[in-house]
């Protein structure tokens, strides 16, 4: 028996920081504890950060890029908007040409972003999971990419 | 002089358009998810013309212009300014608010381009985001000798209808006034003198995107402009009274792989309303522009403009400085983030006034960026 709680306690040590070595690698959707949406489509998002206007249940979605960790950057390029760095700015540049589009709010840090989402009705950004768990008044409502 | 240029200034009066303007947003409901946008599109150029049988046509200038370009949006309301400052003009281009009564659907009014003409539409006056110096000769501005109306002012409604997968349909329908033939060029409607006697245009622009996401689109492009003419500003307009242009045509601006295709054709039915007899002038517009990316900052380009039945143009012939063919190559290098070094070689003629063209070669080379 005493062995086997050894071997329990040792599993637990272990897959701990596993568990938490995961969640670190996860990105995640999140916008403000008072945004009544408890669900955002992966097409939904990416309209949003791509200058369509949404609004889910007659909310109308707000992006947020948060542009100061370059690993964090290049997740938002491949897996949730699907272009290149250039192709997405010209594009923003473009649609705010054509027909006055506001490009996506681009803040630097975490904190700045969670400041931002809570000021609109529903505020939009990607987080680490690690970071958006630490911040009380932000809610997650979707996984975007999961490292391998 | 292969190219004629004219000097508008279009400025008296402006600061009260612009404080009306400011009080609308003023007025606009603020809230946090109100936001302001303020882009500039810097560039300067030089070209140099020259002929190989005629001197007439040799000239070089150097040219600097500044695109202002600013925007305000709340959640259903959205003002837009566009003021392009150069050597040469100082215009107010477009001037215009928005309301969306469902987020597919735009209605505006104000100053706006004409949704009928294709790189119009795209590109505005953001130099940089075009990857060519010259505009296609159908797409020119009024006061480049554009054949069709570039600024129309009154109301349009801007429609985009998702289809399955990531694809759309838009449609742009507008109505509004139209310029009208000045000396030796289109007129826009001045909003600052409403009785200066414009008549009316009707635009429209109907696309099919298979991604929405992403430029490409293909699709219908049509207007109808009747155009007023001050017969005493020309001795070419002496006996001219109205002018009736109906445009219809069709636009791809399309990618295979790195290759991109921006390509429009458009057939121009025209009757000029003479004081004793109505002369009909149908002729056709096209161009095709092929651009390929041979590094991630070098860009490759060629564009033909042509004609078909456009020489003995009645209409065409009131625009001397139309370029009814060009045949040029080009290299773009951007650079240092939002900076591009363009560079075009072009074989052109040029519409003069009698029904022989004015042949030269060009070279232009621009600097362009945005902030």
């Amino acid at each position: 028996m005493i062995a086997l709680r050894h071997i329990a306690l040792l599993a637990a040590l272990v897959l701990l920081p596993l568990d938490a070595a995961r969640a670190e690698r996860m990105v995640v959707l999140v916008t403000g504890a008072s945004c009544p949406l408890e669900e955002i489509t992966s097409l939904d998002v990416r309209k949003a950060y791509l200058g369509i206007s949404v609004s889910v249940d007659g909310h109308r979605l707000t992006p947020i890029q948060v542009v100061g960790d370059e690993l964090l950057s290049s997740i938002f390029y491949q897996s949730i908007v699907s272009m290149s760095r250039k192709s997405y700015e010209r594009r923003a540049l473009s649609l705010t040409l054509k027909y006055g589009t506001p490009r996506a709010k681009k803040v630097e840090s975490v904190a700045d972003a969670a400041e931002v989402v809570i000021e609109h009705d529903c505020g939009i950004a990607y987080l680490w999971k690690a970071d958006a768990d630490r911040l009380p008044m932000l809610k997650t409502v979707r996984t975007l990419w999961q490292g391998e | 002089m292969a190219v004629s240029k004219t000097r508008r200034i279009t400025t008296p009066g402006f600061s009260g358009l612009i404080c009306s303007s400011l009080l609308l947003v003023a007025a606009a409901p603020a809230s946090a998810d109100s936001q302001h946008e303020f882009l500039l599109f810097p560039s300067a150029d030089t070209f140099n013309t020259f002929g190989e049988s005629d001197p007439a046509v040799e000239d070089s200038s150097v040219r600097g212009s500044l695109d202002v370009l600013y925007s305000f949006s709340t959640d259903r309301f959205r003002f837009l300014a566009e003021y392009l400052l150069s050597t040469e003009e100082s215009e107010l281009e477009r001037l215009k608010v928005g309301w969306a009564w469902r987020d597919e659907v735009m209605l505006w009014f104000g100053r706006t381009h004409i949704s009928s003409k294709h790189w119009t539409s795209e590109y505005h006056h953001g130099q940089y985001l075009q990857t060519s110096i010259t505009r296609p000769s159908l797409e020119e501005w009024e006061d480049e000798s554009g054949p069709i109306p570039s600024h129309v002012t009154g109301v349009s409604l801007d429609v985009r209808h998702s289809l399955h997968d990531d694809a759309s349909i838009n449609y742009v329908i507008g109505v509004g006034l139209a310029p009208k033939f000045v000396g030796q060029e289109l007129m826009p409607f001045d909003m600052l003198d409403p009785e200066s006697g414009h008549d009316l245009s009707v635009h429209f622009k109907l696309s099919y995107r298979p991604r929405q996401f992403e430029n490409m689109q293909l699709g219908l492009i049509s207007s109808w402009n009747d155009i007023g003419v001050e017969s005493e500003s020309s001795p070419a307009l002496a006996d001219l009274r109205q002018i009736e242009q109906l445009t219809y045509g069709a636009f791809a601006d399309w990618q295979w792989r790195k290759l991109r295709l921006i390509a429009s054709f458009v057939r121009f039915d025209m009757d000029l309303e003479y004081f004793d007899e109505t002369v009909k002038d149908d002729f056709d517009l096209a161009y095709l522009q092929l651009e390929y990316p041979v590094s991630d900052s070098v860009t490759l380009f060629g564009r033909t403009d042509n004609g078909f039945g456009e020489d003995w143009s009645a209409y065409l012939r009131l625009l001397p400085a139309f370029v009814s063919h060009r045949h040029m190559l080009g290299l773009r290098w951007d650079f240092a983030d939002r900076h591009a070094l363009t560079m075009e070689i072009a074989d052109t003629a040029q519409q003069a006034v009698v029904t022989d063209h004015e042949y030269f070669k060009e070279v232009r080379l621009q600097w362009s960026a945005v902030f």
